[in-house]
């Protein structure tokens, strides 16, 4: 009984310096934002783990070498937790991180992987800044959940808006039926695309896990289609574009940021008149892209460079941003100095609206020589 | 004979209260600290893991064939639920029944499956038979990657979040006590004696055909009890997750424990769903040494950990008694 | 593109089928070469060997990582196949000897799980190994492309059904005719009565692990050729597939595996062009079910009555 009354005793006494706790902390702000990583490290979709680790190890140590007010550690050791693109190891690698109590969290990069850590982080009341999730569910599950990329109907509305304004008239669309991002840039692309006047003679599904589009293209062939709509990851598209053009298509072919790290070796020639949206070019010669793209390609190769690396890098930088305009690197300040932030980076310029979502310029990308080379970029309609 | 069984049922009962108040004092008085969720999220993954493993090991252990389609009939339970809970969802229905009616929904639309699968499938026997499991998961995800109401490909998210670890755990409890209650009954050992030879078995006026749908259904049951939980759990899912893959995580946590051992199939279903987070400080050789682990099992323990034998508290019990008995002698 | 149009829609339906097959008989081409590699141990061992696919995988790297040596020697890219012939061989042969030997005589179970965790490994070590990111391998066969009825035909298609005929020829006739070939199959028959007869069960095993993993070399091969691409768990997705082809055409038997991959590369085609894309999988699988309720040991299965 005595026991009982002594911890409730205490209990007490937490929950009243907790409720102070905002001005208490605040007097002893650390000046460092602890932060969780979360991506796929192992399994099919490592590559996008091993740029996030890299891009993640490469900001926290430019943030803390510089005269930044607010420095960053990561939890966990500095390691990204492993979610293996598995839902179930996502929730629990949340809450593996959740027990290391950071003041924010950072992923991922799927949205079937998001989307219940989503749940988790809103419960907790947990700021989760998601990098690559683009189910537009993803930020209405809380307040604290944000996003840098973009929203899936975004980039698939740019594509049909390219494909209108470089004169094709005739859409194919190849789409990864089991997927949420392929799915969602479809569907907008289909919207966009109609309202433009662009015909969309062939839709055609396959899985993420595909490796043979001859049928696919084929088709799309057939459809006497001039513009193909490939909204798919990084690992198929050289496979795609290779078998759509064996197959004598000659017409363009374009993707969304999943694109960005594609390998082309060997294709130079397929992947002329290939084009991608994405966030950033690797071209730009805005100073933080290039210092991005230069440090990282001379400290990791360019093998898991894509924009993967990109987003997590910028997160590092938004959560700094966050804790400035918030006054403090506690969560609730940070959430504050997010909520509808602007903020300049690798990515462009993102506005953050009211939902969380991150309004920003698309870029559109082509190839040269198998090389990455920027087309335009398209400003966000406000 | 009855008076022994009732006791041994009572004498396990109070150990299983006892281990539920040890986890409910553990995880209440915050024990774990910070690490509370993390535990508690790894204890209901094997909660659930627990009851679909258990399943399977009513088709591997006792009826002797092998399902690596599991995933299929667990998929089944858990869109099932999550569609009846979110049609539901505005009824002002509390959260306790309706989390048992999403998984007694979950369990009765895999059952039903379970019946469809199995009436054509049961007469093959053996890694045909596996092959046609297989071949049936497959079927199931990529129709629920089809339909609009899963989500046509999607994640289906925004289910309510209604597995509690303290309700998993006795729903858990609950679901392997009737399987080792179905396995010891009549029904039991005579699916046992199909398994050991059905010819003689068929011989003796047993209808082969119906006892295998049966017991496929009920493994199909509990497979949906345990996706149920899953999707209120995860709250939001997709149909690539029920793969092939998670199939045969099933079939290895049943044979690493021990076909035919139900407590092989919890102590499988619970290490090897905690292995992985086990792993974690491995980084990224963290999948490589959950296959060694396994390979190890395999090669220095064969048979599964456990064999075919089973937990008793109260064998336990009188073991201590007689050691006791003997020490005072 | 508007001549195509205006040529007619009957022309175009032509070419579109043609063009559909060829594809069908290359995937199936490809899918056949994997599913000879399962047969061949399975007839064996009558086990399911799932880390099969996972030697592809392995040939497929070594190739990704030989070829271009090849190229910088002067020699044409296709030669390294024997370095992944190679690399195979010791893979399948080591994964045998450490991990499947132990657990021979403990039940087909056992052993199902120990390949399903021996696929893990490879798949696992290969990410250690080789990194995440997927490699692009580069050309190996620059053969040209023919125009057959509109249908724009790749040779190097035909040569993967031509190598395909060849492989599953060359092998009939081991089995049929060779000492060591009849010894392979007399161990599946009765184990112990070929030991008595003189056959060394080990090294019969050893061997039929040692030429299903250089067919996967050589599936590998084929592979990297119509799919320049190498993943670490391409191995599981082909894999699995290719072990359907096997079962459909009669597990165990070398023409049946051949017939099953050239059936189920030809209907993921067609039902992709002409039913449903979406479906294309579940209709595969659904035609093995069908299949196996008529047949239950495939369809050049013998049917073998089970003793009272």
């Amino acid at each position: 009984m005595k026991k009982k009354a002594v911890s409730a005793v205490l209990i007490l006494a937490m929950t009243v310096s907790m409720m102070a706790g905002t001005a208490v902390f605040a007097e002893e702000e650390d000046h460092v934002i602890r932060v969780g990583a979360i991506c796929a490290m192992t399994g099919g979709s490592a590559v996008y783990g091993e740029g996030a680790q890299n891009a993640i190890d490469m900001a926290v140590e430019e943030i803390n070498a510089s005269d930044s007010e607010y420095k960053i550690e990561i939890v966990n050791g500095g390691k990204v937790v492993d979610d293996a693109k598995d839902a179930k190891q996502a929730v629990n690698a949340y809450n593996s991180l959740e027990a290391e109590e950071p003041e924010a969290v950072v992923g991922s990069f799927f949205s079937a992987v998001t989307l219940p850590m989503a749940e988790l982080a809103a419960e907790d009341n947990m700021l989760l800044l998601a990098t690559g999730a683009t189910n537009s569910k993803v930020t209405e599950i809380g307040p604290t959940i944000f996003r840098n990329c973009f929203i899936d109907p975004f980039q698939g509305k740019m594509a049909a808006q390219f494909a209108n304004e470089q004169g094709y008239k005739t859409a194919a669309i190849i789409y990864a039926k089991d997927d949420d991002y392929s799915n969602g840039l479809k569907d907008a692309f289909i919207e966009s695309a109609e309202a433009l006047g662009i015909e969309v003679a062939y839709v055609g599904e396959c899985t993420t896990t595909d490796t043979d589009f001859t049928a696919q293209a084929t088709q799309s062939v057939g459809s006497g289609a001039d513009f193909v709509f490939y909204p798919c990851f990084l690992d198929t598209v050289p496979l795609l574009v290779q078998q759509v053009r064996d197959a004598g298509f000659e017409g363009a072919i374009m993707g969304g940021d999943g694109w960005d790290g594609a390998d082309t070796t060997g294709l130079e020639d397929y992947f002329v008149n290939c084009y991608f949206t994405n966030h950033y070019s690797s071209e730009d010669t805005a100073p933080a892209v290039q210092e991005f793209v230069s440090k990282y390609t001379e400290k990791y190769g360019d093998e898991s460079l894509n924009a993967c690396a990109a987003l997590y890098y910028d997160a590092m930088y938004m959560l700094v941003e966050a804790a400035k305009n918030g006054g403090g690197s506690d969560t609730e300040s940070l959430v504050k100095g997010m909520t509808e932030m602007k903020f300049s980076g690798v990515a462009g310029d993102i506005y953050l609206d009211e939902k969380g979502d991150a309004i920003k310029p698309v870029v559109v990308n082509t190839y040269e020589d198998g090389k990455i080379k920027w087309l335009k970029t398209i400003a966000p309609e406000e | 004979m009855p008076k022994k069984i009732k006791t041994n049922y009572l004498i396990n009962f109070i150990g299983l209260l006892v281990l539920f108040a040890v986890l409910y004092l553990l995880f209440e008085n915050g024990v774990f600290g910070a690490r509370t969720n993390y535990f508690k999220g790894i204890a209901t993954t094997a909660c659930y893991t627990i009851i679909v493993v258990a399943s399977l090991n009513l088709l591997v252990g006792i009826m002797g064939e092998f399902s690596l389609g599991h995933a299929g009939f667990m998929s089944v339970g858990a869109y099932a639920s999550a569609v009846l809970t979110n049609a539901v969802a505005d009824k002002g229905i509390p959260d306790f029944p309706l989390f048992l009616l999403a998984i007694v929904a979950g369990g009765i639309a895999a059952a039903i499956t379970g019946v469809l699968v199995g009436i054509p499938t049961l007469k093959l026997r053996g890694d045909y038979l596996a092959i046609v499991t297989v071949a049936f998961a497959e079927i199931i995800r990529v129709a629920f990657t089809n339909f609009e109401i899963t989500g046509g490909g999607r994640t289906m998210s925004g289910i309510t979040k209604l597995s509690d670890f303290y309700w998993v755990f006795w729903v858990m409890v609950v679901c392997v006590t009737i399987m080792y209650m179905f396995i010891r009954s009549r029904f039991g050992r005579t699916v046992k004696a199909i398994r050991e030879d059905y010819i003689a078995a068929a011989a003796s006026g047993v209808n082969v055909t119906f006892y295998k749908v049966m017991t496929f259904t009920i493994s199909a049951f509990f497979a949906g009890i345990g996706g149920a939980i899953y999707a209120h759990y995860m709250t939001a899912m997709i149909p690539t997750s029920f793969n092939f893959m998670y199939s045969a995580e099933f079939l290895t946590e049943v044979i690493i424990g021990g076909t035919g051992s139900l407590t092989g199939s919890i102590i499988g279903a619970a290490f090897l769903s905690a292995l992985p987070e086990a792993m974690r400080a491995f980084a990224r050789y963290r999948m490589l040494g959950y296959s060694i682990v396994l390979v190890l099992v395999m090669i220095f323990k064969p048979g599964g950990i456990f064999g075919t034998w089973e937990f008793s508290l109260s064998r336990v019990l009188g073991k201590l008694r007689g050691k006791n008995r003997k020490e005072a002698a | 593109m508007a001549e195509c149009l205006c040529a007619g829609g009957g022309r175009k339906f032509v070419s579109i089928f043609v063009q559909s097959l060829i594809n069908g008989l290359n995937q199936g081409a490809i899918y056949a070469l994997i599913a000879l590699g399962y047969t061949m141990v399975y007839s064996i061992l009558r086990m399911i060997n799932f880390a099969h696919g996972d030697f592809i995988m392995v040939g497929a790297y070594t190739m990704f990582y030989t070829a271009p040596l090849m190229v910088s020697y002067g020699m044409p890219p296709w030669l390294a196949v024997f370095a992944a012939i190679l690399a195979c061989t010791v893979v399948g042969v080591l994964v045998e000897r450490i991990a499947y030997k132990p657990v021979r005589n403990s039940g087909s179970m056992s052993a199902l799980i120990t390949a399903l965790a021996m696929s893990l490994f490879l798949e696992n070590l290969a990410m250690v190994l080789f990194g995440g990111n997927p490699k692009t391998v580069v050309k190996i066969f620059d053969l040209p492309m023919i125009e057959i009825l509109g249908a724009k035909i790749q040779l190097k298609y035909l040569l993967t059904l031509g190598i395909g005929l060849v492989i599953m020829i060359v092998l009939t006739v081991f089995v049929r005719v060779t000492k060591l070939g009849k010894a392979m199959r007399a161990v599946p028959q009765d184990r112990e009565a070929a030991t008595i007869v003189g056959i060394n069960v080990d090294r019969i095993i050893t061997v039929t692990f040692a030429i299903g993993s250089a067919l996967a070399a050589v599936a590998a091969m084929m592979y990297c050729s119509t799919y320049p691409r190498c993943t670490t768990d391409m191995g599981s997705m082909m894999g699995i597939k290719a072990f359907i082809a096997a079962v459909l055409g009669g597990i165990g038997i070398i023409p049946g595996a051949m017939l099953g991959g050239i059936i189920v590369g030809l209907i993921e085609i067609l039902v992709k062009v002409y039913i449903a894309p979406g479906w294309y999988e579940a209709i595969t699988y659904g035609i093995l079910i069908v299949v196996l309720l008529i047949k239950p040991s495939g369809i050049l299965g013998k049917n073998v009555g089970e003793k009272v």
